[in-house]
């Protein structure tokens, strides 16, 4: 029976189907599946590492020891695991080593675009690229019993339209686990530069045999005229978009689209047609290799954001000069107001940046952010910056330091604060640049699906401890009390010092999953209508999603969406907000904090 | 000959399962199959839109603008957004239910007068029924019964559990009415 699969689901079967034995990865949108798929099989070694670079590096030792290993993440991973990635080049691998990577065109839940074959050809490292979820299974398997047979890694890009995209796959069983013995082998693995050197030469003479193995990933299909050259999901809207425009064509698929191979040239007739999702990875090595081509260099098909079968339908027309014109889209009409995301009613960081706000009036702050459902912080004004994992302390010293005047408040998420900023809280100490980090332990990487942290293990405030900076704890269900130790910490950093706060209270869905699991109904809040003031401040300044403004000002708490916090009854100053059992609602506070 | 569908609401609704039980029953039925999901940011509060395309061979997994046979909208400002969807003809299915955005209120009626200008709009009532049997979240049960009956694919349903066929059955006779 074949099963509709995400193409994450089909990768996981393809890698366990080939006897993947040790898998690592960092969540990441959209990757996060193929770990959380391989997480079931307890016979080998499958975990959420603290960053991609350590991922990269636990499936690299396997691999060095002979294991078949997997490591998996989003594009933007990549760059945080480069400095092993190059160096798993230089000394190759004993058992398969599989990298996947996926790329988020159009970055659904990113910031930025990167296509990651570029990595592939900068490190000299093949990279397959399949185009729907049956592929993707048929090549995890191929590519990590390649990667064995070349003893070289290789990659697998994914993008968030295969990745995320379900369709039926046949998958054959997992195949037992390989695990390895680790051989001394200096001169390959001690890559001193004149073993460096060595190895540099021997890469070189290796990428030309990959360049000619990757012949055999070419497929043809049809024999018209006009050449297509096509990879990943480009493939699907090319064969598509010829159909509808009933063009005779030759479409070209290269499933490793890096590096091409020069027999690709056998194949082509005149100009090329090159049909790729992301850069222009393909089309830049067809000129490379001589061919004329009409894709995204010169503009046939948008450089910006993800191929559409629009878009290929238009390219392809621009292209052929075919002058064909498609229907506009029809206008809304009425035009809807935009619906942003929000916190969800009850998050923890809502009550974290309220406390904050509060604290911090009268002084000039500047909010450096980070990557995380915190981000949303945004939508109170509480963001300066948000730019890559860690940016909150990293990029929030160097303006410390640069602009004397502004009091900076770093706000990170537990996971990333793990994943990027232990470094920086050393040269936090070791500079003493005074600033306050609020980490906001919600004990679970939420943005991604709520995979585990490392903070109920290794607690923020011991980190701090050790390192030597002063820290102080916050419950942010408690705005009160938030409220003063943020002017506490506040006081500090204008005095001069470093200061950590921790704010810790467990994200609210997974509140609401235990709360289901225990079979405990957590209690609504509702507005007196009598008593509101129509001020605002719950539905402006605190920004509950669940509440909304009525035409009259007043507030109105949405039952379907409550989720019990009490927040916006501690901030109202009428005394207008209840709730039915305030009995209920204090047990819920408490399973809450241990959700 | 594919068909294509867009499905869109907002996070919470099961705007996610909705698509996934209309590519079940197609698949049941003996077709190709694509579902685009998105997940991530988008699921905190947020629109959420997943594609989903059926037919003998289906290449592409997304839909494009002025390309979809059907919208089907778990929220009524939701259809609206993806009314640049649908194809000439397209039908445009919508669950009479506001969710109103933080700030930017809107009245339930200028929308749904909005959505009757278009020839090819359902309103049903999901919700509502949904309500009374229970629990709302069987609202997206309603408009898959509704959906199914339309697309053809009402007998390939057998997996679906009990109360979830029961809001099933309520909008797959909406749709034979
Ligand atoms: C290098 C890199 N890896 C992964 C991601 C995906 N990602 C975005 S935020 C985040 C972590 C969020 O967890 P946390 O910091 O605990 O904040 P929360 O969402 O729980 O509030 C991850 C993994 C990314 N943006 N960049």
């Amino acid at each position: 029976m074949r099963h509709l699969l995400l193409g994450n689901e089909a990768i996981a079967y393809g890698a366990l189907s080939a006897g993947v034995a040790v898998a690592a990865g960092y969540p990441g949108t959209p990757s996060s599946e193929i770990i959380e798929t391989l997480e079931e099989y307890k016979d080998r070694f499958v975990e959420w590492a603290t960053n991609e670079k350590t991922a990269v590096e636990m499936a690299y030792g396997a691999a060095l020891a002979g294991a078949r290993a997997l490591a998996a993440m989003k594009h933007v991973g990549l760059n945080v695991a480069a400095d092993p990635l190059h160096s798993a080049a230089y000394t190759g691998v004993v058992g398969g080593f599989l990298i996947v990577t996926a790329d988020d065109p159009n970055m659904w839940s990113s910031q930025n675009e990167q296509d990651s074959r570029w990595y592939g050809l900068q490190s000299y490292i093949p990279v397959l690229e399949p185009s729907e979820p049956q592929e993707a299974f048929k090549m995890a398997k191929e590519g990590l019993l390649l990667s064995e047979s070349l003893e070289h890694p290789v990659m697998l890009r994914s993008v968030t339209r295969l990745s995320h995209v379900r369709a039926p796959v046949d998958v054959e069983p997992p195949a037992p686990p390989k695990f390895g013995k680790f051989s001394r082998n200096m001169e390959k693995y001690v890559l001193v530069p004149q073993n460096a050197r060595a190895r540099r030469a021997d890469l070189l003479k290796k990428w030309e045999r990959i360049a000619d193995i990757a012949a055999r990933f070419i497929s043809v299909e049809g024999d018209g005229p006009v050449t297509v050259v096509t990879s990943g999901v480009g493939y699907l809207y090319a064969v598509e978009a010829v159909e509808r425009l009933r063009v005779k064509a030759t479409i070209i698929k290269a499933s490793m689209s890096v590096p091409l191979p020069r027999k690709i040239l056998d194949l082509i007739r005149g100009d090329a047609v090159v049909v790729e999702e992301g850069d222009p990875v393909v089309e830049t090595q067809l000129r490379i290799l001589g061919v004329r081509t009409r894709g995204k260099l010169d503009g046939f098909f948008p450089r910006m954001g993800e191929l559409s079968l629009r878009s290929v339908i238009e390219g392809v027309s621009k292209a052929l000069n075919l002058g064909v014109k498609l229907p506009e889209p029809p206008r809304p009409p009425l035009q809807p107001p935009p619906r942003p995301p929000y916190f969800c009613p009850g998050c923890p960081h809502m009550g974290t940046f309220y406390a904050l706000k509060l604290a911090a009036a009268g002084h000039n702050v500047v909010w450096s952010g980070d990557i995380g459902c915190y981000t949303l912080g945004i939508n109170t004004g509480q963001q300066d910056l948000a730019t890559h994992m860690g940016s909150s302390v990293g990029l929030g010293m160097g303006i410390a330091v640069a602009d004397k005047e502004k009091l900076v408040i770093a706000t990170i998420g537990d996971s990333t604060f793990y994943h990027a900023a232990l470094p920086q809280l050393v040269d936090l100490k070791t500079k003493r640049i005074p600033m306050v980090v609020v980490i906001m332990d919600n004990e679970y990487t939420a943005m991604t699906g709520g995979q585990p942290s490392p903070s109920k293990l290794i607690p923020a405030e011991k980190l701090a401890e050790a390192v030597g900076l002063k820290h102080y704890a916050m419950d942010p269900a408690d705005l009160k009390k938030s409220i003063e130790v943020a002017k506490k910490a506040i006081a500090d950093a204008k005095s001069g010092e470093p200061v950590v706060v921790v704010s810790r209270r467990p994200c609210i869905l997974e509140a609401y999953r235990t709360a289901r699991r225990s079979g405990v109904r957590p209690p609504k809040y509702y507005v007196v209508a009598d008593k509101c003031k129509a001020c605002g401040i719950c539905y402006n300044v605190l920004r509950c999603y669940a509440i909304t403004r009525l035409p009259d000002g007043k507030a109105w708490i949405d039952p379907s969406l409550c989720n019990g916090c009490s927040m916006c009854a501690q901030v109202c100053p009428y005394d207008a907000i209840k709730t039915e059992d305030p009995e209920r609602a204090r047990k819920w506070l408490e399973l809450w904090s241990r959700a | 000959m594919v068909t294509s569908i867009v499905v869109v609401g907002v996070g919470g609704q099961g705007v996610m399962t909705l698509a996934r039980w209309i590519g079940r029953a197609a698949l049941a039925a003996g077709y190709d199959v694509k579902i685009a999901e998105v997940h991530g940011l988008s699921q905190r509060g947020g629109s959420v839109e997943v594609h989903v395309r059926f037919g003998e061979r289906v290449y592409g997994p997304v839909v494009s603008e002025a390309d979809a046979d059907y919208v089907a909208a778990l929220e009524a400002l939701e259809a609206l957004r993806a009314f640049k969807y649908i194809k000439e003809g397209g039908v445009l299915v919508v669950n009479k239910r506001i969710i109103q955005i933080p700030g930017r209120y809107v009245d339930p009626e200028q929308v749904y007068a909005a959505l009757s200008s278009y020839a090819r709009t359902r309103f049903i009532p999901a919700f509502d029924i949904a309500v009374k049997l229970g629990d709302p979240i069987y609202e997206n049960s309603v408009i898959f019964g509704f959906m199914a009956r339309m697309l053809g694919l009402d007998g390939y349903v057998d997996w679906l559990d009990a109360r979830n066929l029961k809001a099933f059955e309520e909008g797959r006779k909406l749709a034979s009415s």
